[in-house]
């Protein structure tokens, strides 16, 4: 069976950075504060205002993003809509949370209720594009998106679909912000995070061509070493033909340092992106990760801030990079992406 | 009756269920479950563990505390996994047993588990406590429903993809077809899927301000139903390519012959009226697996008992069978609708009705609904159950169904 080729036709985010394009490759924005929330657009460019009114801050960005891809792709009901939030909607939780712990449970209003459940996001899509195609969200931590991906490649792979939208979403409240530091989650800055992305088996016009994911749980570093040379392998690739490797490296030293170290056996002296520095950490900041390296291919430069290390030896016309995040120090992921551009 | 030509899916190899396992309000395994199908024993009844103000409010709680439960398990932690984990590893556990599998690093595992309130039932209890003591820091790292998967991956140990899927009511349902499809793409022969679900005041609470959840015990599909009662409790399968299954000389207890999942693209928390999301979910189930409406000898119905839900359900299931509707029953009427694990919950059920060939009846009916399907009130089934659809349906219009087989003779 000839392998189904897939690439990310569209890709939009609303993050910390200028919302909607790609400002931030020429001009990003840095931040000195430890958590900042995302940089949100005027929402009644492209949601009507009763709408907006009933929906909750994620659901917005989330529907913003989605809207946008649909718009870029003219893809208007994709085969499958597939979200990964690794919080869901975190502050309608809280506030149903909130009152049935301060006021009990007699005087609770059901909307909080209604809005706070995962699936919303994806749902809330389909509802407003009138898409009745297979709809899946998955939670699973910070591979929430992999996970995400990973669903949509099978499908194509078994030829069940020609289009999806994958979406990455994430916010994140000053209380639970508070939580999550002190059990020690989250880099630095922390931050909340919205992308979509368009994928279809159409290389015209698309932005990048997304080669292949692997997702593995406590893998050994030969399974992990084994899984990218497979990955490579089904691309007819090898690992001199990778520009560049993308990591949620977050800021600290201590945690920051296993990564790096299971990066330099995995890929050698391969030029090390970041990006959690630009768009800071969350549950969705994967998405993130992979939308910078989908921008480089697109644009085909690699801009200075995405350097782990700064370098003389820049790279021109990047043609592939793997994506490497991790969850946890349990649940690893790579993913190649290759330049769909002409040689 | 609509006419539905085989596809190109047909001519897969099979995909195997090697073992099961449940936890819920009627019974801490399959075969105390069983029995309480057969004697028509309910497992709703009024609230004993979960510490609510809702007091009136009938709940199909499994029967044990988790002091018990992780005694039953020699968890000696001080630090207690939450609900949801403990029932999910109870449910594995006999799951793995009768597979004959022991998880190793030779093998390649998968883990797929569906959850929505993961660990809200530590975080109901300890929220105004995380801003001020730092006691009970931990469940701020199991709230979410990742954590959750993780503490039951790390029970067992040695899985080799591990992921949750959270779509409410349909997640397990949706974790079975997730898995289904890492086999039938050839990235692992061995998935073990499912879903869990404790009970919170969380959802109590939600479902309660939406109105409806039943005083009394539910009636799925009858005229006077008013609401649904809550569930608890876990379910998982083994899926096993056919080919590994063969090698590993272990048994088939059932096939899982084809799956569908469609949004109702309507409402966050109603369904349609014409059940389309259902109706879509459904057709693709029966297609996937090459049959036709006329294969099929008994549908576990999503019916909640919500006034809206199964007069959809109804629609939907009488728009793609038409006149002859093979026998249908809602078995939440036993064990409440245990939202993210019914689906895998259900779909035991329906593994238990073809081995033993009996048909799951749907308990306190009595009123035929306008437009409504009649269920099914009686265990004999004058037909062999060969093809069973099993329904699950969640907010957001996340429909998903499950085509199950009894497994082919050798």
């Amino acid at each position: 069976m000839k392998r189904q080729r897939v690439y990310i036709q569209a890709a939009a985010q609303i993050s910390i950075q200028s919302p909607l394009n790609e400002d931030w490759m020429g001009n990003p924005i840095q931040y000195e504060k430890p958590f900042i929330r995302s940089t949100e657009p005027n929402f009644r460019d492209f949601i009507s205002p009763i709408e907006a009114r009933r929906i909750g801050r994620l659901q917005k960005r989330a529907l913003t993003t989605s809207l946008t891809a649909i718009h870029q792709s003219k893809i208007e009901h994709p085969d499958a809509i597939i979200t990964g939030t690794g919080l869901g909607c975190i502050e309608n939780t809280e506030l149903f949370l909130k009152d049935m712990c301060n006021e009990g449970e007699h005087l609770l209003k059901p909307t909080p209720f209604i809005q706070s459940t995962h699936n919303t996001i994806s749902s809330l899509i389909a509802i407003y594009t009138q898409t009745y195609s297979y709809n899946v969200t998955y939670s699973h931590r910070n591979i929430s998106f992999e996970c995400a991906l990973y669903d949509a490649i099978l499908q194509f792979r078994l030829q069940k679909i020609n289009s999806a939208l994958v979406g990455s979403h994430d916010e994140l409240t000053p209380s639970w912000y508070k939580l999550l530091k002190k059990v020690g989650y989250l880099g630095s800055p922390s931050a909340e995070a919205s992308v979509s992305f368009m994928l279809t088996c159409e290389q015209k016009n698309s932005w990048c061509e997304l080669g292949g994911i692997k997702i593995l749980h406590q893998p050994s570093i030969e399974i992990l070493k084994l899984s990218l040379k497979k990955l490579l392998a089904d691309n007819e690739l090898n690992l001199s033909d990778i520009d560049a490797v993308i990591t949620g490296i977050n800021g600290s030293l201590t945690t920051d340092l296993p990564t790096i170290q299971v990066c330099k056996q995995l890929f050698g002296q391969k030029p090390l992106l970041h990006y959690k520095h630009l768009f800071g950490d969350s549950y969705s900041a994967s998405g993130l990760g992979l939308y910078s390296a989908t921008c480089c291919l697109k644009y085909q430069f690699v801009p200075n801030i995405l350097y782990y290390v700064e370098t003389k030896n820049q790279i021109c016309n990047p043609r592939n990079i793997v994506f490497f995040g991790q969850s946890d120090y349990k649940d690893y992921s790579l993913i190649l992406l290759k330049s769909s551009c002409g040689k | 009756m609509k006419k539905i030509g085989r596809n190109k899916y047909s001519m897969k190899e099979p995909i195997y269920i090697t073992g099961a396992g449940i936890v819920s309000a009627i019974g801490l395994n399959k075969a105390e479950v069983l029995d309480s199908l057969r004697q028509h024993r309910t497992g709703i009844a009024p609230l004993q563990y979960l510490q609510s103000e809702h007091t009136e409010l009938p709940v199909g709680e499994v029967k044990l505390s988790n002091e018990k439960m992780k005694s039953i398990l020699q968890i000696s932690e001080s630090i207690p996994p939450t609900r949801t984990s403990l029932m999910g590893i109870m449910a594995i556990k006999e799951a793995l047993n009768e597979a004959n599998i022991v998880p190793s690093s030779t093998q390649c595992i998968g883990f797929v588990s569906g959850t929505t309130v993961g660990g809200m039932d530590m975080t109901e209890q300890h929220y105004l406590d995380f801003f001020e003591k730092n006691d009970f820091d931990h469940f701020i790292t199991s709230h979410d429903c990742g954590a959750c998967t993780q503490t039951i991956a790390d029970y067992f140990g040695h899985f080799s993809y591990v992921t949750s899927v959270s779509t409410a009511c349909s997640s397990a349902a949706n974790a079975i077809i997730l898995g289904a499809e890492l086999i039938e793409s050839g990235e692992l022969d061995i998935v073990i899927v499912g879903g869990s679900e404790s009970l919170t005041k969380y959802h109590l609470n939600g479902f309660n301000t939406l109105m409806i959840l039943d005083h009394e015990q539910c009636r799925p599909f009858d005229a006077t139903r008013s609401g649904l009662n809550l569930g608890e409790g876990a379910a998982y399968l083994i899926l096993e390519k056919a080919s590994s299954a063969k090698r590993r000389k272990a048994k088939a207890i059932g096939t899982l012959s084809g799956y569908g999942n469609a949004c109702d693209a309507f409402h966050q928390t109603a369904s349609s009226e014409n059940g389309e999301g259902a109706f879509r979910a459904m057709i693709k189930a029966v297609q996937s697996a090459g049959l036709q409406m006329n294969d099929i000898q008994y549908i576990n119905a999503h019916g909640t008992g919500t006034i809206n839900n199964d007069i959809s359900e109804s629609i939907a299931i009488k728009r793609l069978f038409g006149d002859i509707l093979p026998p249908i029953s809602s078995t939440k009427s036993y064990t409440g609708h245990t939202t993210s694990a019914s689906g895998s919950i259900e779909a035991v059920i329906c593994l238990l009705a073809m081995t033993y060939q009996f048909l799951p009846t749907n308990l306190n009916w009595k009123y035929p609904m306008p437009e409504g399907i009649t269920p099914n009130m009686h265990d004999y089934s004058n037909t062999e159950l060969k093809h069973v659809l099993c329904n699950s349906f969640g907010f957001g219009g996340n429909d998903s169904s499950l085509l199950l087989s009894k497994p082919m003779n050798e």
